[in-house]
């Protein structure tokens, strides 16, 4: 049974509320409809605490899950991020109730499990061996900054992270803190204790709580901080990042007894399957290819940067497959004053849960970090009208692979050889330069030239012009 | 862990309705162990393949222990896996593998027979006073049930065969080798239940119920679609429905559209069936060039409850069978499709759809634009997405179920085995040998037929209306052309499809779109908006055009 007052605020209400959030991903798609699917109930009385499932219907027929912790107080007694009011109850999001967000974290150090036996589902809430948390009363502020969730810090000591949209299995988030936790590596944030669902409408990760780092900035702010005032400052830690990811991936190689993380030997078809993939989106974004003056350096060349990756489909061996980080960038990494911390490992957000989960090469990764290294430069120019240094990227990606090869070779993971690991590495490059292309021309045409320069970089280079010698 | 799929899943009972199928001999598919013979292990290591592919369920021939006097639909242990396909454990871990990448996976499962190795048989044949006697059909003459036809008709001469040891005949509906279950004993039927839970306790996610029709026998009948059939369907169903959640049951009935469609119940037995007569009216009418054999057969089937849905198929493991056409239709199919005797079988055509449209690009192109346009569920052939050939110099329908091919190394990269070693040769001829055709090189060859069905998936599975949605015929004036709409909530979609070998003109009526914009499906092209007058489209030979239809803004 649904809590009434949940009930009674109406579909319109919750349609409301989830298209306000700035979570909500699909706000380009028309929304047809709302509804909840289950409510367990976390906390009788007032406040209460329910856990909302809604199901958001679109105009195609498909469907999008979302999770809502909701608070109800009695009405007048709470106004911020209220949902509704009905039978003198007002729904509201939990996430802002300091009180509520206590009480979740008080659960998992119970490890509590709740049935909902309506649903024949229950959610379990769980702390990590060795958490020692606090009982709390936590104060709390939002943490900003969010995109498919919603993340609260708690004393300063806590990161509630809630997850909004909702994919049936587990969240290769809490798979990946966990190992890495467990595993004591250093650099991320340790895992504290996690909530899930699991029932008859599909089991699913709905958050994490992990250690608050304070850190000065993420990796981002400090290099365009660093590019505006002294580009060296950068430069002297980009080779400790390399280090640090280099630890990351050793890490989550490390264990071959554990099948969600032991590292495969790639099939047959592995490198067939990676191009065939990066082609179609290549042929795609050059299918629709609009009149602007910032692209003209690669109008027209979308066969030849085909042939460039055909070139590199007859090279050799792939290297490993392992689980890694999934959208790794300057956004991804903080930067403490002395060190690098790695977070957010869900992977990336518009692709399907089957997908981040899946094992590649560690140097998806590498790629995605050295790509963000010429969105920093460019953004640095285009913001604050900092020249950047000419050679700086190119000296950023040489500090960050120096610090991460030397790491990352004696262990198996990549191909033989510096030149077929160079190789490798133009391919998950020329993939994210290409995803870059579509997304800024969606969203930011201003930043084309950013996508559009990495790709003639990789067209000229050596990796995908040169013939592979056998 | 178990590899219930909810670990895996989203709640969805009706997933089926908008799933494509792929059918996958095991032992063909890739051999993990180097023994020749292809394994669970390696179908778990071709499971990239097939998420890249864009399949949603995996449908499993059957992997049983088994003599494999009939490709393994003579089970001879329904609570086991063959030794040649790896361990009960090997089945579990791919459900699972196979489960996290967001694929499911239905088995093949014969209820009618067993084989006659099975120990229930065996303990049958001591004596009219054994315990398992009566789990079989029995009789002193052959004078019962004169109205069953036979079906394998090149192999078998009656329903009966003479058993020495029991001294009494068995009844058999296929190879004499595969006696007939006795559904009117209640322990064949609790047994039954019991080989059904087993399999979907570990994870597997429904079954095509191969040869169903045929459980129940009874005298002055044709021994088909008996009443005492559906009842028992209605209580594997109902037992399926009360202890596990979004699973599927696939009904394997080659009959007429009004017969099958019992089958669904009233939504309370199968939530699929085959539609069997539609598959031959398909290559019937690119043969012909005329849409009329499509339209009769849709016109002639009824409609089926919410629930349930058809599968829909171009080409399966067995012969292309002919056995729901007229005589006429027969005499045709043979002259244009196996003008070989050696490439009939049984009422059927034993061959692969590349080498049935002798290898035309185009016309497999379109007959698979039909068959995903068409309201049901598609279910691919394993090695159809590249174009493999047959075999007609193999026996029985082995020239069908020769290894995928993956590469053009060694073995078609299927084994690392010796040559001789292998259940079957791959095939090495120069059109369809795996050294013209094969997964690799047609991965790294943008316009390949293997690109084109993957994206080809991608799209149809971009548009729930294919599976959930109304179908309309047009019925242009020019009847070489296959032209309906499809209709889902706010999704309008308009199929046009050429049957002829030249090109064509048509003018379709789609007054009721007014004002709407077609946009072409792969190119996103938009096209001039719809009016009051006849819409005028021009198709290349056997070329297709689907629309998504754009209201006006």
């Amino acid at each position: 049974m649904i809590a009434a007052p949940l009930e009674r605020i109406g579909e319109d209400a919750l349609a409301d509320f989830v298209s306000r959030g700035r979570w909500f991903g699909a706000k380009t798609r028309e929304v047809t409809g709302v509804r909840v699917l289950a409510a367990p109930v976390l906390r009788e009385g007032s406040p209460g605490l329910v856990l909302a499932l809604v199901e958001v219907r679109f105009e195609t027929g498909s469907h999008e899950l979302y999770q809502l912790p909701l608070g109800m107080r009695p009405a007048g007694e709470w106004d911020e991020g209220v949902v509704g009011e009905a039978d003198g109850t007002v729904v509201y999001d939990a996430l802002l109730d300091a009180g509520l967000v206590s009480e979740l974290v008080r659960l998992m150090r119970e490890g509590a499990a709740i049935e909902d036996e309506d649903e024949d589902a229950h959610i379990e809430l769980s702390a990590v061996d060795g958490a020692e948390l606090l009982a709390g009363p936590w104060p709390i502020r939002p943490m900003g900054a969010e995109q498919s969730n919603t993340s609260v810090v708690l004393g300063e000591e806590l990161v509630l992270k809630a997850y909004r949209r909702l994919e049936a299995g587990v969240n290769p988030e809490l798979e990946l803190l966990r190992f890495l936790t467990e595993r004591g590596f250093p650099n991320v944030p340790a895992l504290a204790g996690w909530y899930a669902y699991s029932g008859r409408l599909m089991d699913a990760t709905l958050g994490i709580l992990q250690r608050y780092v304070p850190a000065e900035q993420d990796g981002w702010g400090f290099a365009l901080e660093s590019l505006a005032e002294d580009p060296e400052r950068f430069l002297a830690e980009a080779r400790r990042l390399g280090e640090v990811t280099g630890q990351m991936h050793a890490t989550l190689a490390s264990d071959s007894s554990d099948p969600a993380f032991a590292p495969e030997e790639p099939s047959a078809e592995s490198l067939g399957l990676l191009t065939a993939t990066i082609d179609e989106e290549i042929a795609e974004a050059f299918a629709s290819l609009p009149e602007l003056g910032a692209l003209e350096p690669i109008a027209g060349r979308g066969e030849e940067v085909r042939e460039g990756l055909r070139l590199v489909s007859h090279a050799g061996p792939l290297g490993r497959a392992i689980r890694h980080h999934g959208d790794y960038h300057l956004g991804q990494v903080l930067w403490t004053g002395s060190d690098w911390i790695v977070i957010d490992f869900e992977g990336e957000p518009a692709r399907p849960l089957p997908e981040r989960r899946r094992k590649r090469s560690a140097l998806r990764d590498v790629a995605g970090m050295l790509r963000s290294f010429a969105y920093v430069a460019t953004a640095s120019e285009l913001r604050r009208g900092a020249a950047v240094p000419e050679d700086w990227e190119e000296r950023a990606r040489e500090e960050f692979l120096g610090g991460y090869l030397p790491v990352v070779e004696p262990l198996g993971l990549l191909p033989a050889g510096r030149a077929q690991t160079a190789r490798l590495l133009a391919v998950f490059e020329l993939e994210k330069a290409v995803y870059e292309l579509r997304y800024e021309l969606d969203h930011r045409p201003e930043w084309v030239s950013i996508p559009v320069a990495g790709i003639v970089r990789l067209l000229e280079s050596d990796e995908l012009s040169a013939p592979v010698r056998p | 862990m178990s590899a219930e799929p909810r670990h895996w899943f989203e709640s969805n009972p009706l997933w089926f309705k908008t799933a494509v199928f792929y059918e996958i001999h095991v032992r063909g598919f890739f051999d993990g162990s180097d023994d020749g013979s292809g394994d669970f292990r390696g179908l778990a290591e071709k499971l990239d393949y097939l998420q890249w592919l864009g399949i949603d369920c995996v449908w499993l021939l059957p992997f049983y222990p088994s003599p494999l006097r009939d490709g393994g639909y003579d089970i001879a242990d329904f609570g086991g896996v063959h030794p040649d396909y790896g361990t009960t454990e090997d089945f579990r871990a791919f459900v699972e593998a196979a489960h996290e990448r967001g694929i499911r996976v239905i088995a093949d499962l014969v209820m009618n027979h067993t084989s006659s190795d099975h120990p229930w048989f065996q303990e049958a044949r001591e004596g009219r006073d054994a315990p398992k006697h009566d789990w079989y059909v029995w009789a002193d003459d052959e004078e019962r049930y004169p109205d069953a036809r036979i079906i394998f008709l090149d192999t078998e001469s009656s329903n009966w065969t003479w058993d020495a040891r029991a001294e009494r005949y068995y009844w058999h509906r296929f190879f004499s080798h595969q006696p007939d279950l006795n559904y009117e004993n209640e322990e064949v039927q609790e047994a039954m239940l019991d080989v059904l839970r087993f399999w979907l306790d570990l994870g597997l996610d429904g079954f095509r119920l191969d040869a169903v029709p045929y459980l129940y026998e009874a005298e002055e009948t044709d021994g088909e679609n008996l009443p005492a059939t559906h009842e028992f369907l209605r209580r594997v169903r109902a037992e399926v429905d009360a202890h596990y959640d979004d699973r599927v049951l696939l009904a394997e009935a080659n009959q007429w559209p009004e017969d099958v469609v019992d089958y669904f119940g009233e939504g309370d037995e199968c939530h699929m069936a085959f539609h069997f007569p539609v598959m031959p009216r398909m290559f019937m009418a690119v043969r012909r060039e005329e849409a009329r054999p499509i339209l009769d057969i849709l016109r002639n089937t009824p409609a089926i409850p919410d629930t349930c849905q058809w599968g829909l198929f171009l080409r399966n493991h067995d012969e292309l069978t002919l056995e729901m056409v007229t005589d006429e239709e027969r005499d045709y199919m043979y002259s244009e499709y196996a003008k070989e005797p050696r490439m009939r079988l049984n009422l059927g055509i034993r061959r692969r759809l590349a080498p049935l449209l002798d290898n035309s690009r185009d016309e497999i192109e379109l007959l698979t634009a039909i068959l995903f346009s068409l309201p049901g569920s598609p279910v691919l052939y394993y090695g159809d997405e590249i174009g493999m050939g047959d075999n007609v110099y193999l026996g029985d329908r082995d020239g069908v179920r020769t290894p995928m091919q993956w590469t053009g190394d060694r073995n078609g990269g299927f084994s690392r085995a010796d040559f001789a070693q292998l259940f079957l040769p791959p095939l090495m001829d120069p059109v369809y040998g795996y050294q013209a055709v094969n997964v690799e090189a047609q991965l790294r060859q943008p316009h390949s037929l293997l690109r084109w069905v993957q994206r080809f998936i991608g799209l149809r599975k971009a548009h729930p209306v294919f599976g959930l949605g109304s179908f309309e015929a047009l019925v242009p004036e020019n009847p070489r052309i296959f032209a309906h709409l499809r209709q889902y909530e706010e999704d309008v979609i308009l199929c046009v499809h050429n049957l002829a070998r030249s090109a064509q003109a048509v003018e379709l009526d789609l007054r009721w779109f007014a004002g709407y914009e077609p946009e072409e499906m792969f190119g996103h092209t938009r096209f001039p908006a719809i009016g009051e007058l006849p819409y005028l489209l021009t198709l290349a030979p056997r070329g297709f055009f689907w629309f998504q239809l754009r209201a006006p803004s």
